[in-house]
């Protein structure tokens, strides 16, 4: 099996950013606007994600479209995880929050003790590809909770939301930059992206009255997915798919 | 690497953008403060749809009330990330009301009289919500 999973470029981020605000308007949209409801809205999304996930993991390669069908996908159902928690169950963002960050923690020690790596750039079997996924599931949904909480514990609106996680990021970056563990800063980027991502979906898409730009969330989440086809289509005929061959680590 | 450039963005923002995270760290307590004067700010386009349900409902017009309380809904929750982190618990208490108004209009049967009081409940929350 070859590598099943993209080079981290800056393309990779920009798509990780846009398809978690599609995640989230995304799902808004067929259980509002539609009128699925939250329940069923999750039910066919899961249902979704399985499939997509079957085509992901029967590839031998790495297919663009496919991998991020699956991470928008991921992304969607990772949010409505913590919303269902917080409210349906009525559960605190403090210990979902908590709770996801340990089912976090769980999977990188279950992944390390059992591949004795936790390589991002060789997902070379399939049992490799599940942790990955495992992962990532559990990235938006902390992502999702930590951002939530940190908007009602701080009062922190999406426009110093945009501010203080770019700058977070930034931060991330820097360090990365300066030789901190290439693992643990990509995968608290990955986290972080997941609130900057709603911040600016929310600052696009909120009435002026709000202070956001006011393009609704319907223009906002049609353009960011025109851009995300384009990316996507960009690096299926042009991008890292050459350069990918071998293992980058 | 397309890398180099993309930290060298990075660089440059963390530089200038430390000093931003702090001012919007104290920032953020001056709206907190002020929040917990001006609360949620004007309701009143959700309370105007409110007032509309419950007239449906007073004329035993439930399918009609139903039909309007999802104005309600969508406008609502298309404000969300606006209003939620102006006065997070106010919200939820909105929140929940509204969520009690639709669940009983969406009843399989609808009983107008737990529909009367779900929305009667709703405006009142909304009325001690803006009065804070």
């Amino acid at each position: 099996m070859l590598n099943k999973v993209p080079e981290v470029t800056a393309i990779f981020w920009a798509i990780k950013i846009l398809s978690t605000t599609v995640g989230e308007t995304g799902a808004d949209y067929l259980a509002v606007h539609v009128g699925l409801g939250a329940s069923l809205t999750a039910i066919c999304l899961t249902g979704l994600l399985v499939a997509a996930l079957l085509t992901q993991l029967r590839r031998r390669a790495y297919v663009p479209w496919i991998y991020w069908l699956t991470v928008v996908l991921v992304s969607i159902v990772g949010t409505q995880l913590t919303d269902l928690l917080t409210d349906k169950l009525d559960i605190s963002l403090y210990i979902s929050t908590a709770a996801f960050a340990c089912a976090l923690a769980a999977t990188f020690a279950l992944w390390f003790s059992v591949e004795r790596t936790l390589s991002i750039h060789s997902i070379v079997t399939t049992r490799r590809e599940l942790f990955y996924w495992t992962a990532i599931l559990f990235t938006f949904a902390l992502g999702t909770a930590a951002g939530d909480l940190s908007a009602e514990a701080l009062g922190l609106g999406f426009q110093l939301g945009v501010v203080a996680f770019s700058a977070l990021i930034a931060a991330v970056a820097v360090s990365y930059h300066f030789g901190a563990n290439p693992v643990l800063t990509f995968w608290l980027a990955y986290i972080l992206t997941r609130p900057l991502g709603a911040s600016l979906g929310d600052l696009l898409s909120q009435s002026r009255e709000y202070g956001g730009i006011g393009l609704g969330t319907i223009q906002t989440s049609i353009g960011f997915l025109s851009i995300i086809v384009g990316l996507v289509a960009w690096v299926t005929f042009e991008g890292d798919g050459a350069r990918r061959a071998g293992p980058a680590q | 690497m397309k890398l180099i450039p993309a930290i060298a963005v990075c660089l440059v923002t963390t530089f200038t953008g430390e000093p931003n995270t702090q001012a919007s760290r104290h920032f953020t307590f001056v709206p907190l403060a002020e929040a917990a004067a001006a609360k949620l700010g004007d309701l009143t386009p959700f309370r105007s749809i409110a007032v509309d349900v419950a007239g449906l409902i007073d004329k035993g017009d439930l399918a009609a009330a139903k039909a309007r309380i999802k104005d309600l809904e969508t406008k609502w929750d298309e404000a969300e990330a606006g209003l939620k982190p102006r006065a997070a618990a106010d919200w939820h208490m909105v929140d929940k009301a509204i969520d009690r108004a639709l669940e009983a209009l969406r009843a399989g049967t609808p009983d107008a009289a737990k529909c009367k009081q779900a929305i009667t409940d709703l405006l009142t929350i909304m009325d001690s919500v803006a009065k804070a």
